[in-house]
């Protein structure tokens, strides 16, 4: 590969390339203009627009938070009924409407209401995550299986009893973790 | 047998890949997902922008060792040649339709193993089907199904994958602001960068000695019985990694509510019976599709740029299943990459007249 003048040329040519390359490199560690090429971090940006969601998220949902420390629960329940009709993709809604009918005692509402939040958004059973209801969703979970087990032994034949159990397998498997 | 040098290096990879693929879980990776190549891929693929899944983004190490390894012991033992030439376009295509497969399971036959051996019986439906797609592409191998051979050429292509992957190392340690990492989801969860680099470089270059390959060794006993040694690696690697994760708690037998798993047995099958029926025509799993890239083999290199842009693909049209299950998209794609293979299949035959 050192053969003839085209290949003396190509060295050459490579040389000049890696060393432009690393004197631009060095030249410009520092100043900030790298920086300036590629914009802010996008780990960051994304990081801040997350927290951003979650104070909306909370200020969107601080109505029901209030009517639901009240005691309303019935009133919270018809006014997180209208922000999922607003807002259909968003998980929140869901996951307060699971917490508030599991205080109600309506068990297998709630898990399906967890079990939406869940779907739409997995942030709900993380640990690291703000928005993270891990150790409520744990504990329906962890209850619900108790219950429903010997309640589907002794009713095979109840349909919903067997999609309420599907349910709470499917929030035991993303509490598991897993990669998804 | 057992005096044989290759034995123990199959053998000592299956034990390693076994341990550590347990042990990586331990140490910070997604449950059971301690050594999955496709998540590693779709991981990495999203931590380049490559798809908007804001839970699956970290380039990850073990990645990045594996090739590296491949190279560094491919060099050593004067293994690396650059060869290629043999039906590219298809391997880029049935790389890309291996990560569908690997994506509707949740996971590459490597964790296939380790949800297995972590008792997870959802499991079986995944092994059952990557024996019969093994068993499929023999079968079509024995009708003259085949690739046209390699040709060795001077060593030009076959340093772009290495090359592209100490570019990722760079990326990984230099962290440009257009690099995307997950703060919540499996892409945030991860080993120590330097255990899982090192861990990486030690079983890639650890399975570049041995050729060791999860589908490699399936094939192997097909065609072999228990004379193959790549059968006691397998069998190694369950016997390891089931011990490790009993010892360690890691071990929940059942069927419901286990991580990255779903209760669609079905789509398991034919997920995994598309990886190993494209395994065989390709001439390994991803794992071994990693290593063979790292040896300079260019065709290998296809399928691992194949299989980067089918990470980013199952996540992107949601062709990936979760724990609710495999979406309409996933299921076509499967009938498609069925469609697809049987078609190559047709048309790359040899027929003897």
């Amino acid at each position: 590969m050192f053969k003839d003048t085209f290949d003396k040329l190509c060295w050459l040519f490579l040389i000049v390339v890696l060393i432009s390359t690393v004197v631009l490199i060095y030249t410009n560690i520092g100043t900030g203009s790298e920086k300036r090429a590629a914009g802010p971090s996008k780990t960051l940006e994304r990081e801040l627009s997350y927290r951003a969601r979650v104070d909306l998220i909370n200020q969107l949902y601080l109505p029901v938070e209030n009517l639901r420390k009240e005691g309303n629960n019935q009133t919270a329940l018809l006014k997180l009924d209208e922000l999922i009709r607003k807002y259909p993709t968003e998980a929140h809604g869901h996951i307060l409407q699971g917490d508030i009918l599991q205080r109600m005692g309506a068990f297998d509402e709630a898990i399906s209401s967890y079990v939406e939040g869940v779907k739409l958004n997995g942030d709900y059973v993380d640990t690291k995550s703000p928005l993270s209801r891990r150790a409520e969703i744990q504990k329906l979970v962890d209850g619900g299986l108790k219950d429903v087990g010997p309640r589907v032994a002794a009713n095979p034949n109840n349909r919903s009893l067997v999609i309420a159990r599907q349910k709470l397998n499917y929030l035991k498997s993303r509490l598991a973790g897993g990669c998804e | 047998m057992i005096r044989n040098r290759e034995f123990w290096l199959v053998v000592l990879s299956g034990l390693s890949l076994g341990v550590l693929g347990v042990l990586l879980s331990l140490w910070g990776n997604p449950e059971n997902s301690g050594i999955c190549v496709s998540c590693f891929i779709e991981n990495s693929a999203g931590a380049l922008g490559l798809h908007d899944n804001q839970r699956m983004q970290y380039l990850r190490p073990e990645l990045i060792g594996f090739v590296l390894g491949s190279v560094v012991s491919a060099l050593i033992s004067r293994d690396f040649r650059s060869r290629g030439g043999s039906a590219p376009l298809s391997r880029l295509f049935l790389g890309i339709f291996m990560i569908f497969g690997c994506a509707v399971f949740i996971g590459c036959p490597i964790k296939l193993l380790l949800r297995l051996t972590a008792g997870d019986i959802t499991a079986v439906a995944g092994v059952v089907g990557l024996v019969v797609g093994v068993w499929v592409g023999l079968k079509g191998l024995a009708h003259g199904v085949e690739f046209a051979p390699q040709s060795q050429s001077k060593a030009s292509g076959g340093i772009l994958i290495p090359g592209m992957f100490i570019l990722l190392l760079v990326f990984f340690i230099v962290r440009p602001g257009f690099l995307l990492f997950s703060s919540q989801g499996g892409g945030a969860q991860y080993a120590p960068w330097q255990v899982a680099l090192f861990v990486g470089i030690g079983l890639g270059a650890l399975a570049q000695r041995s050729r060791f390959c999860i589908t490699g060794s399936i094939r192997n006993f097909l065609l072999m019985g228990l004379r193959t040694p790549a059968l006691w690696g397998l069998l190694t690697f369950i016997v390891a990694a089931l011990m490790v994760n009993l010892i360690t708690g890691k071990f929940n037998f059942g069927l419901y509510g286990q991580p990255g798993a779903h209760l669609e047995y079905i789509w398991s099958f034919l997920g995994m019976g598309l990886v190993g029926w494209i395994s065989v025509l390709i001439g390994g799993c991803p794992f071994r599709q990693l290593i063979k890239a790292g040896e300079g083999d260019v065709d290998a290199g296809l399928v691992v740029i194949g299989m980067f842009i089918g990470g980013a693909l199952s996540q992107s049209w949601g062709i990936a299943a979760t724990a609710s299950g495999v979406s309409m998209y996933g299921k076509i794609t499967i009938l498609a990459g069925f469609a697809l293979i049987t078609v190559l299949s047709m048309f790359c035959r040899v027929r003897s007249t």
